[in-house]
């Protein structure tokens, strides 16, 4: 016994190289999937931490106007645990100058809170100065990611603009709450964006004095009894708020903030478990493939141990625990490894979006399980060579010699066909007539290609919806919308001001849509189906006009996948302004799904309006200028919300900041597991074939010979994989893509044609620079020694 | 200019480490051979006979001493002119054959000759080389597809496609029956009777030495004693 733990050990070393390699490819394998997974579930754990320590709303309702009393009469409510009272208002807000430049004033929540006391739903953690001292303080606190990105704090001063005229507050404090741990403007905008949007929070006397609604709230958030009858409870309160106009139940789910976070999520948690999944995969299977090699090439020292009297168990138990050693060292590395850096990734993540309470935990689970699979995978790598050499009488064993016991079949298709000069015959004879050599290393080529074609098939695709989405889709260079419908005489207005070029009017409203028993909240959107501000992606040779005519409905693709309806259907759409039946035509291929498109002279119908109906603008501007128009949209009386397409396009690619780390740290993990991988492949092929080049060697080639037979057969097995490798990487790609899209967006995979033409290029350079160590070996080999040898 | 004296040795040691010791394959050899003959190289395991062959052949390097080959010191040799000492000098018979598995017997002949010459004749000189052991109708065998002796033969007429003035075998019948085994030694004395090649032949099997012109023992690294044989004797007399 003690001599097979030296003889195995003395293998390891003797195979430093090849060892070292199964080993990196066993611990990135582990590595990754429980940094990734330990990470996502982290960030759950850290996003439910946080909303069960802040008294997260279960549903929130929204009214036109209600006593502030009415808080007081629904916590009598059976299964109510806790309401708060609150106005809530959307405007906008200066900021103070800095390094003499004005920031653009931007889109601003205010929400009134109690002051005299923390809320009993939805409070808040105060990060940085102090919550207010009394229901009649007049200052303001910040919400997090608005403080951080514009830098402000406790001393400064911010001006929402209240009826048209702008108020300085003083900045008390800077507070994190649970509604906006993402914040997002409405479920329909979801991409956070502190630049333009921000959220503020008052005292509720100061802010319904300044709005003149001194008693009034306008939004009730409770908090449900653990195990209450949820929708009960909604329809209870839902009666009893119906007097005060009820406009909107929100519940939880569909909380935009919640809806992002959890949408991210699901996005994190289906890359975090298929990326390192596959990666995990292609680790075992190389294990298996090169283990299985190695143990092959060693069938005459299986012989050998027979003959000298070892049993079959002992030579498997051998041939086991040199498995088991690659397993367990692999397996370890990447769990020391993947630990700390799954909590690194959780810790970048929550700062970046600014999750207040982090909690991490150790997953003994995801690191038992990543180790599982890959000793699982030694073991059997191991086992089956094994097995089979220990079989074999001990004097066949010895006498196997792998370079000629892999030799198989007849001439070639191709030498068939072309008659080929003595020196590509070699290489071309090497691939295919040692098929289970070829068929190996061929195997890590295809999963070199999977590997990067995945993770990089996702970088293009966030090209791709940026370009679709902001270049071919959304062509309007500003946006604005009102808080009511307004007169032609505003759009004729800002028509004339300096850098205006065009001025679309659009009616947007928030709706639900209801088919059969499913239903979803979109955007709804209605304009002049001639329009090219937003063009609509239909079927080819389908015009707006003609998609739009007849009042119908254009949806997301992706959202009519979500429902189960196609065009000809009918749906239900909620709206403001009143429940109607809709015919839906052809879809759109838009990657976000909750939106839905009308004809504005439709909804002029359905309105009964004498002119056209408009809550918003589509406006071509000049770039110069597009600053000054967004700060004098602002200033009219009713203006809701302002965005400049470029800050918007800024912010989405800052809020990706987070994703190209990870698929940064993917693309990595994959580059050097390719290289192992071929490295590997590479490596064991020479080994194979060491008397092989010996023999040429000693018949007077030189070692530039025997590289440019190497390198020959490298890039047959390069062209042999090229077509095979670029379609399971294309197909793994969209696998990818699938797990990637989540009821609220559908993610396209676009793979650019540079991208298959760089990683071919990629992957044969990595190729060649993974045979340059094999050559050397070549070029030191003793001559007469390993002539001599049959293994 | 032909020198008379195709290989000569001065004094030429050979050690070369083993973990912590150092083992002396070759302790001073003296050793000439002339050109044209056929020596048969006996000894017991460890005397330094495979030594001195790699060491002829440009395979290893000597630690000391004067080696000449054809009139030239290979052992200040580099890396290059000694792939190119192999090229054109040496032909090298193994005990374990080293064809190249996915080359035919043709094919494998070929290689060698494709080292030093070009043209579309190779195929044709190489299947002449064949022909001369006796295999030209196994052109389009590969190895797997040949007897051992068969395997012996084609390296035998590799070894000669460059028609090397010094044909150097390594037991090249430590792997064979004893009827094919005779078949090979009659294929390397027709060699050495037709070709006018110097054959070294290194062997443990002392019945093999009748059919040398000289045989040198060696022991412990030295040249023991040398006999001639004024008449070499005919390979189908030979017996083991």
């Amino acid at each position: 016994m003690k001599l097979i733990l030296l003889k195995t050990w003395r293998d390891l070393r003797a195979s430093r190289a090849q060892s070292i390699a199964l080993i990196v490819t066993v611990m990135l394998g582990v590595a990754s999937f429980a940094a990734t997974v330990a990470a996502y579930r982290d960030l759950d754990t850290s996003y439910n931490r946080t909303y069960d320590d802040l008294l997260f709303a279960d549903v929130t309702f929204s009214v036109q106007g209600a006593p502030e009393t009415v808080a007081n009469e629904l916590r009598d409510v059976e299964g109510v645990e806790g309401v708060s009272g609150r106005l809530v208002i959307d405007t906008g807000l200066e900021l103070p100058e800095r390094d003499a430049e004005t920031p653009d004033p931007v889109r601003a929540r205010l929400i009134g809170l109690s002051a005299s006391e923390r809320p009993e739903v939805n409070n808040v953690l105060v990060l940085e100065g102090q919550y207010f001292h009394s229901a009649e303080d007049s200052a303001i606190l910040l919400d997090t990611h608005f403080a951080e990105h514009f830098d402000l704090g406790p001393g400064d001063t911010v001006s929402p603009i209240l009826n048209g005229t702008r108020v300085d507050f003083p900045v008390l404090g800077v507070v994190a709450s649970p509604e906006y741990l993402m914040a997002s403007p409405s479920k329909q905008e979801l991409i956070p964006s502190a630049r333009s949007f921000g959220v503020f929070f008052l005292p509720l006397g100061a802010l319904q004095e300044r709005l003149g609604a001194t008693g009034m709230v306008n939004d009730i958030a409770i908090r449900l009894e653990e195990g209450a009858d949820e929708p009960a409870v909604v329809k209870h309160v839902q009666e009893q708020l119906a007097p005060y106009g009820l406009t909107a139940t929100t519940l939880r789910a569909d909380q935009p903030s919640n809806a992002s976070v959890k949408a991210d999520a699901e996005q994190f948690r289906n890359v975090a478990y298929l990326l390192p999944s596959v990666v995990l995969l292609v680790a075992a299977i190389s294990v298996y493939v090169m283990l299985g090699r190695q143990v092959r090439a060693q069938t005459p020292q299986v012989g050998l141990m027979k003959a000298l009297g070892y049993s079959d168990r002992a030579v498997m138990g051998h041939f086991l625990l040199y498995a088991l050693v690659i397993g367990v060292i692999g397996s370890a590395a990447g769990a020391l490894l993947g630990l700390p850096i799954g909590k690194w990734i959780t810790e970048m993540y929550a700062a970046e979006l600014g999750i207040p309470i982090i909690e991490t935990r150790f997953y003994p689970d995801l690191i038992l399980g990543g180790a599982a699979l890959s000793l699982v995978a030694t073991i059997v790598a191991a086992i089956a060579p094994a097995y089979g050499a220990a079989r074999l009488r001990p004097a066949q064993a010895m006498r196997f010699d792998p370079a000629i016991a892999q030799v198989k079949g007849h001439a070639s298709l191709l030498e068939r066909i072309v008659r080929l000069p003595l020196m590509l015959r070699l290489p071309v004879r090497s691939v295919f007539r040692v098929r289970r050599r070829s068929l190996t290393t061929a195997l890590g080529i295809v999963f070199a290609y999977i590997l990067i074609l995945m993770v990089w098939g996702l970088l293009d695709s966030i090209e791709f919806f940026f370009t679709e989405s902001y270049e071919i889709i959304e062509r309007w260079d500003v946006s604005v919308s009102f808080a009511s419908i307004q007169p032609p005489a505003t759009q004729e207005t800002i028509l004339e001001w300096d850098g205006v070029r065009a001025a679309e009017p659009i009616l947007q409203a928030p709706a639900t849509m209801k088919a059969g028993s499913a239903s979803e909240d979109i955007l709804l959107t209605a304009f002049d189906p001639d329009q090219e501000m937003h063009v609509l992606q239909l079927p080819e040779g389908t015009t707006a006009r003609e998609a739009l005519a007849g009042g119908r409905l254009v949806i997301a693709t992706g959202l009519a996948k979500v429902l189960g309806v196609s065009e000809g259907d009918r749906v239900t759409l909620e709206t403001p302004f009143g429940t109607e039946e809709f015919i839906l035509g052809p879809t759109t291929d838009e990657m976000m799904n909750a939106v839905g498109y009308l004809s504005i002279e439709g909804a002029q119908e359905r309105l009964h309006t004498l002119t056209v109906p408009y809550n918003g603008l589509y406006l071509n501007v000049d770039d110069a200028q597009s600053r000054q128009i967004k700060l004098d949209l602002y200033h009219l009386p009713d203006a809701a919300a302002v965005q400049r397409k470029a800050d918007l396009v800024t912010d989405m690619r800052g809020f990706m900041g987070l994703f190209y780390l990870l698929i940064g740290i993917m693309m990595a993990v994959a580059v050097l597991m390719a290289f192992a991988l071929l490295f590997n492949a590479m490596t064991v092929s020479v080994l194979e074939r060491k008397r092989e080049f010996a023999t040429m060697r000693s018949l007077g080639s030189g070692t530039g010979r025997i590289a440019a037979l190497l390198f020959a057969e490298n890039l047959i097995l390069w062209l042999v994989t090229l077509a095979p490798g670029l379609l399971l990487g294309h197909w793994m790609a969209l696998q990818v893509g699938t797990a990637f899209s989540a009821d609220l967006f559908t993610f396209h995979i676009v793979v650019a044609p540079t991208t298959y033409v760089i990683a071919a290029a990629g992957i044969l350079l990595t190729m060649l620079l993974a045979t340059l160590p094999a050559i050397r070996q070549v070029s030191l080999l003793n001559l007469a020694e390993a002539t001599k040898v049959l293994a | 200019m032909a020198f008379p004296l195709i290989i000569e040795m001065q004094a030429v040691t050979k050690t070369y480490p083993m973990g912590e010791v150092t083992v002396h394959a070759l302790r001073g050899l003296n050793l000439a051979v002339a050109r044209g003959e056929f020596i048969v190289l006996l000894g017991p395991s460890g005397s330094g006979k495979t030594t001195t062959l790699n060491l002829v052949g440009g395979l290893d390097r000597p630690s000391g001493g004067h080696l000449a080959v054809d009139g030239e010191e290979i052992a200040g040799f580099n890396e290059t002119r000694l792939a190119e000492y192999r090229r054109k000098k040496v032909g090298f018979v193994f005990q374990f054959f080293n064809l190249i598995p996915t080359l035919t017997a043709l094919e494998n002949v070929e290689f060698a000759l494709a080292l030093t010459q070009r043209g579309r004749s190779i195929p044709a000189r190489a299947g002449d080389f064949l022909s001369m052991v006796g295999l030209r109708d196994r052109a389009d065998h590969f190895p797997s597809q040949l007897s051992g002796g068969e395997q012996q033969r084609v390296a035998i007429a590799r070894a000669l496609a460059n028609r090397p003035p010094l044909l150097l075998c390594d037991e090249p019948t430590g792997n064979l029956d004893v009827d094919t085994g005779r078949q090979v030694l009659q294929a390397l004395r027709d060699v050495n009777r037709d070709e006018g090649a110097t054959v070294v032949l290194v062997t443990h099997n002392t019945s093999i030495a009748p059919m040398a012109n000289r045989v040198v023992r060696l022991h412990n690294g030295m040249v023991d004693r040398e006999e001639v044989n004024p008449k070499p004797q005919p390979v189908a007399d030979l017996a083991w």
